[in-house]
């Protein structure tokens, strides 16, 4: 298979992902562990989704297999029209490579690069990269571009791991708990960014936190419990960031 | 079992791989230790034990001609036990390129000084007169069997010796001939022991000898002793003097032991010098990983101490391990050692013995550095405060390199590149010791390799530019010019030159010493006075050449005058000549003299004991042939027969060689290497696993660390060349000695081969973390803040 970047490929709401009956089951010791258990959701091209629910509910795993960081037990996720589960290692890795960009709680910057080249690290192994001058340009960071990660403040930190995933031009951006980690205005900042990513450059954005506040950003918030989707709720009216207290 | 013993060994379960890494360079450390130690001794019983119960004499007097007479006098004065006057003479073989050395022996066997081992068939019977004793090696490489006859030619007559036996002596545990031949020769070069009865009448030397042998009281004396020798014997031609620690053989054996207690001392310190470093990084990393633990088992009530005890532990138990494979490689390889040893020198008993003590002291040894690499570690385990350390440690703070500076060079650079710069320059400590590590194994490379240039050099350096000869023949007595027209006249010799080789006392005031000066002419083409720096020498119309090392001695320089007092034939009269030039020699033995000078010195207007031939190629052997009958001819060497076994007895050797150094340089550099690179993925996983996520494959993620150590291993190598030359500087210094000096010269090929197997040694290592680096766990590691 060829899993090419193709930011191009596809139109706002044309579906992006299919996943149908996902199960994924950790074998702890002599235990098994269900952290998920037959979840199938659609996800469209350009949308905001936000994934509710409390530790243990399964929304990381979800994620991460998503994100093509783990393999389901059972079940299929469709990306496009490539199935995931089929993946080895080396597709896994450019599936990652070219379609995804990740956001984690704790922003995981390369502690010895400056700002610009924890950019470029990842325009160099990309295809058809945003400038990194300019990824950083969209989150308002210009002036910190020649900073160590050890000189930003958390916020700033983690806009340029936004930078950083979005410079690659991926189709998805997946963020799990981007705010955990920093108080209210500087998290406002850093959803700002994320929006300002989905509006202009039409990248389809999974959020999941335990921050039911932050629902109100999405274009659906889908809730989950115990390895399962509890409710989908299609949100009419989109907050914007300001709107939102937490 | 308690808790915190079961997590020790838990912990090297779990770090199987680093451990085993440690455990290798201490059994590396430990293995040298015991090999070379014990080898050490073993050789230095052997030799002892051989000297005393074979009588090996304390000194040797060779000379013209004295009456048996003589020998009350020499026996008479003060502090010599025992004389033994014997017939000494160089004898050519009927055999093609074999040449032998006559020595008698009491006609009965009665133990003499300078007594033989009979290793095979017997002693000479009574009243025989034609048997012969062959030296046990000569006679395996020629297969000679109990029973044979060989057929030799002394003083111009033929004689028919029969084989009754093959023996070994204390004075030939190394047969070499002259010290310019270096390696033993087994094939062509060895000792018959004919009964004195025979040499007498072969040699028309009844009731006289040419050669002495004397034991003393003590060995201080001798130089007084030989004095007074001289006194006795001075009318009877004494050419040379020898005091047993500076016979041939002798001295060999002694540098080899020496050398072998140094090579001993600075292996065993770089090797557990070595392991203790990486301990040190080990235990550095364990423990900042296991802070929270530490802080913890405090908090429950464990004590400094203990805690402490628990690391240092940690490091001694890797290290007993590397021991004990020490011991059992250190006895293997102290075998192997003997067996090449067994090559070179004839003892008639040389095994590889189990010393205890040797045992205890290297376990003790390498204990002892395995604790000072704990040391550090353990202290600060022991001063973690329970409270500071449930607080995360401070992140790592990205600082800009001097490299930055270079702006051109910068913005070329891949992020790759760029992390790699400031990794290095992060964790400095960690580069420098990789570098090290590679300094150590390519500077092993190079010394050991150094060894084989040394000695392929000498040879090329003396066969092809001093040597230009393809054949040489030896006149058993001085010979006029007459002698030069008939070996040029030989079929198939396009050139012959004279050379005149002569034994004097070479004297400044009441510094003395033996010099063999050496006639040559002045534009002979055959013949070349070189220097160290391959230069030729100009020997000049008149004055003498000195080596470095006789002018230092004699303690003269150009233009001053040294007495000379001929050693040898009827000559007796001493004459004076100035120096005109002191050149830088391997051989430090000799002098030089235009042939003309050094004849009128003896009185003749042209003398020559030796004739150089150029021959049409491939005819050296047929001219050989003819010439082992002539007469007044004692010797006919064959240059490339002398290069053929020259060349069969060091390539045997080479193989070993290389073997060796590659298992010392090979673990050093990959132990070092794969600890300090796991290290550093373990501190950088987190780094590395973010790659990952963004999509960066397994070798492009793994290409930083490689490259790391690539980086560092340049620079090892880079530092590690002018080490191992300074090492090269220093091993030729210490084995210095009067007879010889060891080429500086180090052939370019060492140094491809050295960085030729840095390169493998890293890329090993490389391989051997791969697995690591695929096993990341990007989800679990990425999950939770360090």
């Amino acid at each position: 298979m060829a899993v090419a970047s193709n930011p191009s490929a596809g139109t706002r709401g044309a579906p992006i992902f299919r996943i149908d009956s996902l199960v994924k089951e950790y074998a702890m010791g002599e235990v098994t562990v269900s952290a998920l258990r037959g979840v199938s959701l659609e996800v469209k091209q350009g949308e905001f989704l936000v994934i509710l629910g409390p530790s243990g509910s399964g929304k990381s795993t979800l994620l991460n297999i998503v994100g093509g960081l783990d393999a389901p037990t059972s079940g299929d996720v469709w990306f496009r029209d490539e199935n995931l589960s089929a993946f080895n290692e080396r597709q896994f890795t450019l599936y990652r490579r070219n379609h995804i960009g990740f956001i984690f709680q704790f922003y995981n910057l390369m502690p010895n690069l400056t700002a610009k080249e924890n950019v470029e690290m990842a325009t160099e192994i990309s295809v058809n990269p945003i400038d990194p001058v300019e990824a950083l340009a969209l989150v308002e960071l210009t002036d910190r571009a020649d900073h160590f990660p050890s000189q930003l403040s958390g916020g700033e930190q983690q806009r340029v791991a936004i930078a950083r995933a979005i410079a690659k031009r991926p189709e998805i951006l997946l963020c799990d708990e981007p705010t955990g980690a920093l108080d209210v205005a500087t998290g406002k900042i850093v959803l700002n960014a994320l929006r300002a990513v989905n509006e202009r450059v039409d990248t389809t954005v999974l959020l999941i936190t335990h921050n039911a506040s932050i629902g109100g950003l999405g274009d659906r918030i889908i809730r989950m419990r115990d390895g399962g989707i509890r409710t989908i709720i299609e949100n009419k009216r989109r907050l914007s960031v300001d709107e939102v207290e937490w | 079992m308690k808790p915190l013993t079961k997590k020790l060994f838990r912990t090297i379960m779990k770090t199987r791989g680093q451990s085993l890494a440690v455990a290798a360079v201490v059994l590396c450390g430990t293995a040298c230790f015991i090999c070379l130690v014990s080898v050490h001794r073993n050789l230095l019983l052997t030799r002892d034990t051989y000297y005393a119960q074979y009588r090996f004499a304390d000194f040797e007097i060779m000379l013209e001609r004295a009456p048996n007479t003589t020998l009350f006098k020499l026996e008479n004065i003060p502090g010599v036990r025992q004389v033994r006057g014997r017939i000494v003479e160089e004898v050519n073989l009927d055999l093609p390129g074999r040449t032998g050395r006559l020595v008698s022996l009491p006609n009965r066997a009665e133990s003499p000084l300078n007594d033989i081992v009979v290793r095979k068939g017997r002693y000479f019977s009574e009243g025989a007169q034609n048997e012969v004793i062959v030296s046990e090696r000569f006679a395996q490489a020629n297969h000679f069997s109990i029973g044979d006859i060989l057929r030799i030619t002394v003083d111009g007559k033929r004689h028919a010796l029969k084989i009754v036996g093959e023996g070994l002596s204390p004075e030939y545990v190394i047969l070499i001939r002259s010290v310019q031949d270096m390696v033993p020769a087994p094939e062509r070069f060895g000792i018959l022991w004919v009964p004195q009865d025979f040499a007498e009448t072969a040699l028309s030397m009844s009731a006289a000898y040419n050669n002495v042998v004397g034991s003393v009281d003590d060995p201080e004396q001798l130089d007084a002793i030989l004095d007074r020798c001289e006194d006795v014997l001075d009318s009877y031609g004494i050419f040379a003097k020898i005091k047993q620690k500076n016979q041939i053989s002798a001295s060999f054996v002694a540098d080899e032991i020496r050398g072998l207690e140094v090579m001993a001392r600075i292996m065993t310190t770089v090797c557990l010098g070595l392991s203790a470093l990486v301990i040190f990084i080990l235990l550095s990393r364990m423990v900042r990983n296991e802070r929270t633990l530490i802080g913890l088992m405090k908090a429950y009530g464990y004590s400094n101490l203990s805690v402490a005890t628990h690391y240092v532990l940690f490091s001694l138990i890797l290290s007993a391990v590397g021991c004990v494979g020490g011991f059992a490689a250190g006895h293997a390889m102290a075998g192997g050692m003997l067996k090449m040893y067994a090559q070179f020198y004839q003892f008639p008993l040389l095994r590889s013995q189990v010393y205890p003590d040797i045992v205890v002291k290297s376990l003790g040894i390498a204990i002892l550095f395995a604790f000072l690499g704990s040391l550090s570690a353990s202290i600060r385990a022991s001063r973690i405060r329970p409270a500071d350390a449930m607080r995360p440690e401070a992140p790592v703070i990205g600082h800009r390199v001097l490299l930055e500076s270079w702006g051109w060079l910068w913005v070329r650079m891949g992020f790759t590149w760029k992390m790699i710069a400031r990794n290095v320059s992060r964790s400095r400590f960690r580069a420098s010791l990789n570098a090290f590590g590679v300094m150590i194994s390519s500077g092993i490379i190079i010394m050991g390799f150094f060894s084989l240039d040394g000695i392929q050099y000498m040879l090329s350096f003396q066969f092809e530019l001093a040597e230009k000869e393809d054949v040489k023949i030896s006149f058993a007595k001085e010979m006029g010019k007459a002698a030069l027209h008939e070996s040029a006249r030989i079929e198939n010799v396009l050139l012959a030159e004279p050379l005149l080789q002569y034994p004097f006392e070479m004297r400044n005031g009441w510094k003395k010493k033996d010099v063999v000066v050496i006639g040559m002419e002045r534009d002979g083409k055959l013949r070349d006075l070189m220097n160290t720096d391959e230069e030729v020498v100009d020997v000049g119309e008149r004055g003498l050449v000195l080596s470095e090392t006789i002018a230092e001695q004699l303690g003269v320089g150009v233009g001053d005058f040294v007495t000379l007092k001929p050693l040898m034939g009827r000559i007796t009269k001493e004459r004076t000549a100035s120096v005109s030039k002191v050149v830088k020699q391997y051989f430090g033995a000799s002098a030089y003299m235009n042939i003309n000078a050094l004849s009128r010195i003896l009185g003749e207007p042209f003398a020559m004991n030796a004739a150089l031939l150029d021959t049409e190629p491939g005819m050296e052997r047929s001219i050989s042939d003819q010439l082992n009958d002539a007469p007044f001819v004692s010797a006919v060497e064959v240059k490339v027969d002398a290069l053929e076994s020259l060349m069969d007895t060091i390539g045997q050797n080479i193989a070993i060689m290389t073997g060796a150094i590659l298992t010392f340089s090979g673990v050093i550099a990959f132990s070092i290497i794969y600890n300090v690179t796991l290290v550093s993925l373990a501190e950088r996983q987190r780094e590395l696993a973010s790659l990952r996520v963004m999509g960066f494959t397994h070798r492009e993620v793994g290409s930083i660390l490689y490259n790391e150590n690539f980086v560092t291993g340049a620079i090892g190598l880079i530092l590690g060349i002018p080490f191992g030359m300074t090492i090269c500087r220093l091993m030729v210094n210490a084995f210095q000695t009067d007879l010889y000096r060891m080429p500086y010269h180090i052939a370019p090929r060492t140094f491809i081969i050295a960085t030729v197997l840095t390169v493998v040694f890293i890329a090993i290592s490389n391989f051997a973390v791969r697995n690591k680096i695929h096993g990341l766990d990007m989800v679990e590691v990425l999950k939770a803040r360090e």
